[in-house]
């Protein structure tokens, strides 16, 4: 890199004083660019071929069977019409759905309870945040693995400790399907509540002082100034933090993969636990069905897109209400 | 619920607050749990019920000195140390994971600001065409690219090599967005009073613009190390043999024999441990920084 050129330079081509006519308008754009492109160029060449160039394959792929041996063989709307009559497929989606939606407000409520409670400057407050913190930065597949750990179904697994010492039976979390779905929201939420608080406090911290002053001589409650100040004047972190933990948890992946996945049973008991990606994991990799996974990966797309619309869409109509 | 400062706050209050300790407890709970399981014998693992408090406390996770390959001994364990394939074992691991997370770290933060540089201060015909491609590839989801990529990267013959970990994650837009932002602010007169002194633009980005986009670079540098620190998708796509694996590629697997051996749990644990720990003792030193960084865009958009 260091050897750059440091100043636009022609070596190649000789110098001519600049508006001759001579001039063809390329080398008036490489003398002036051409060393800023040259640059660049690194950074651009992987960025084409590993960030654009697949968006176009991905899009072509969708449309063909392709089992990654052979040359891939145009199929038109196959995929698609196959996915959309694959019970599986909407298994998968009403899971993702119902554990975003879970997933996201319970996030946002507690991270809001939470910077509520914890949001000031006392030491022990700021030590609680990082508590909270903590799992956003020793995070991944390290602390999943624990969490299996914790839920597994011996008694001696910590969850089936406490629930004897509420006089609950021991339970398979792992191996229940109606335990997975809980057990993957828990972890979730365990998760990124922490990160919702620390941004609920910078939120809130930006707030103007003088709005909760002159609300509390107008003699407006505590309760009456959260509901009328904060929540109101929060409301474009409020949002971000909706968008961004509903995407995010849209896409999960190593969650489920980790706690339920073999080659076997991907989705967890009874597909329980299968989400959009896991099924997309399982047809493209497992299967090495790379054309179908293709399509599963724009469908997600596009409801991603669509869920980001219209999450904007309302937050816009808040505001001018 | 919403107190001033200087507002006395109702004993009901402190009270209603004491449940959220039990959530506070909860957190800390899973990191107690795998520091504790990392030094229990696995007899004390599975005993039932099990201890708060480690009572036989052995090092045997991490480096059993009585297990010998190939032999079995009752009450010995291969410990994370120990676990090794083709001569490759954990401190292999944890070096290639050091290593490629700090190179990716580094080589993408220094082109994107770079290309950020250009794209502000040295715009050239095409280059806010540029600026709209990557803002727009933010908006595409991984799920579209991972497909196309894994086949480009076996059509290369990169599978189980070092250049299938590192070179499809360098040139990232977001961290350009990033910089763009913070580029704008510098004062042009800067750049070029610079210029008039006959730096080029290498020069001006490397002695004059990086130096002042340094918090920037400890900002976003922390979660794209994060990030990569805990990459496991794509490795598991790529990396087959013992060589190159990562370590989440070996927690995952070691996770993956939890399933039918629960008395692994102990070595698990500990290379929980091992993974963890140093992301707990870096944000332990600089908390501003890993918040400030983590937290990124959340309230400036």
């Amino acid at each position: 890199m260091s050897t750059a050129p440091t100043r636009p330079s022609s070596d190649s081509t000789e110098r001519p004083t600049s508006g001759t006519p001579r001039d063809s308008r390329l080398l008036v754009f490489l003398r002036k660019h051409g060393a800023n492109i040259l640059l660049i160029s690194p950074f651009l060449a992987l960025f084409a071929v590993f960030s654009i160039w697949p968006v176009f394959r991905s899009a072509y792929l969708s449309f063909t069977d392709y089992h990654a041996t052979e040359a891939p063989v145009w199929i038109g709307l196959d995929n698609y019409v196959e996915l959309f009559a694959d019970e599986r497929f909407y298994r998968a989606l009403g899971n993702t759905v119902t554990y975003m939606l879970v997933v996201s407000l319970l996030a946002v409520v507690l991270g809001l309870v939470l910077a509520l409670s914890f949001g000031t400057q006392k030491r022990w407050h700021q030590w609680i945040r990082i508590a909270f913190f903590l799992p956003s930065v020793a995070g991944g597949v390290g602390v999943i693995s624990v969490w299996k750990w914790l839920a597994n179904s011996e008694p001696y697994g910590l969850f089936n400790t406490i629930r004897s010492w509420f006089g609950l039976d021991p339970v398979r979390f792992l191996g229940d399907p109606a335990w997975a779905q809980p057990l993957l929201i828990a972890l979730a939420v365990w998760t990124v509540m922490g990160y919702n608080l620390v941004i609920f406090v910078a939120g809130m911290r930006s707030i103007p002082g003088d709005l909760y002053e002159a609300a509390a001589l107008d003699g407006a409650s505590p309760v009456q100034r959260f509901f009328h100040i904060t929540l109101p004047q929060l409301r474009p972190t409020l949002l971000y933090v909706l968008i961004t933990g509903m995407i995010g948890s849209f896409q999960v992946f190593y969650e489920p993969y980790i706690l339920f996945g073999t080659v076997d049973a991907i989705g967890g008991p009874l597909d329980s636990a299968l989400m959009l990606v896991t099924y997309l994991f399982d047809h493209g990799f497992h299967q090495l069905n790379l054309g179908y996974a293709s399509a599963v990966a724009w469908v997600l797309t596009t409801i991603l897109f669509a869920l980001t619309m219209i999450n904007m869409r309302l937050g816009r109509a808040n505001e001018g209400a | 619920m919403q107190a001033l400062p200087n507002e006395k706050v109702g004993w009901g209050w402190t009270v209603a607050r004491l449940p959220l300790l039990i959530l506070v407890i909860s957190v800390l709970l899973p990191y107690y749990w795998m520091a504790i399981g990392s030094f229990k014998t696995v007899p004390e693992l599975v005993q039932q019920p099990p201890t708060f408090i480690v009572e036989n406390p052995t090092l045997q996770n991490f480096h059993d000195p009585g297990f010998k390959e190939g032999e079995n001994r009752p009450g010995h364990w291969a410990g994370v140390m120990q676990r090794q394939t083709d001569g490759k074992g954990f401190l292999h691991y944890y070096a290639n994971s050091l290593v490629i997370t700090l190179f990716v770290t580094a080589l993408s933060l220094l082109a994107a600001s770079l290309v950020a540089f250009v794209l502000t201060k040295r715009p050239f015909p095409g280059s806010r065409f540029l600026f709209y491609m990557l803002l727009a590839s933010m908006m595409v989801p991984w799920e579209v690219t991972i497909i196309p990529n894994f086949i480009m990267v076996t059509d290369l013959g990169w599978i189980d090599s070092y250049k299938a970990l590192m070179v499809p994650g360098l040139a990232k837009a977001f961290v350009v967005f990033y910089f763009r932002q913070m580029m704008l602010s510098i004062p042009n007169d800067l750049i070029d009073a610079a210029t008039m002194d006959g730096a080029g633009t290498f020069r001006i980005w490397w002695s004059v613009v990086l130096p002042l986009t340094r918090p920037g670079l400890a900002a976003i540098g922390i979660p794209v190390a994060i990030a990569e620190w805990n990459n496991f998708l794509w490795p598991l796509l790529v990396i087959n043999d013992s060589a190159h694996m990562t370590l989440p590629l070996m927690l995952g697997k070691l996770a993956g024999n939890l399933t039918y051996d629960p008395q692994s749990a102990g070595v698990l644990m500990a290379a929980s441990m091992a993974v963890s720990l140093p992301a707990i003792a870096a944000f332990l030193v600089f908390q501003k920084q890993f918040i400030d960084g983590l937290t990124t865009g959340a309230l400036k958009g």
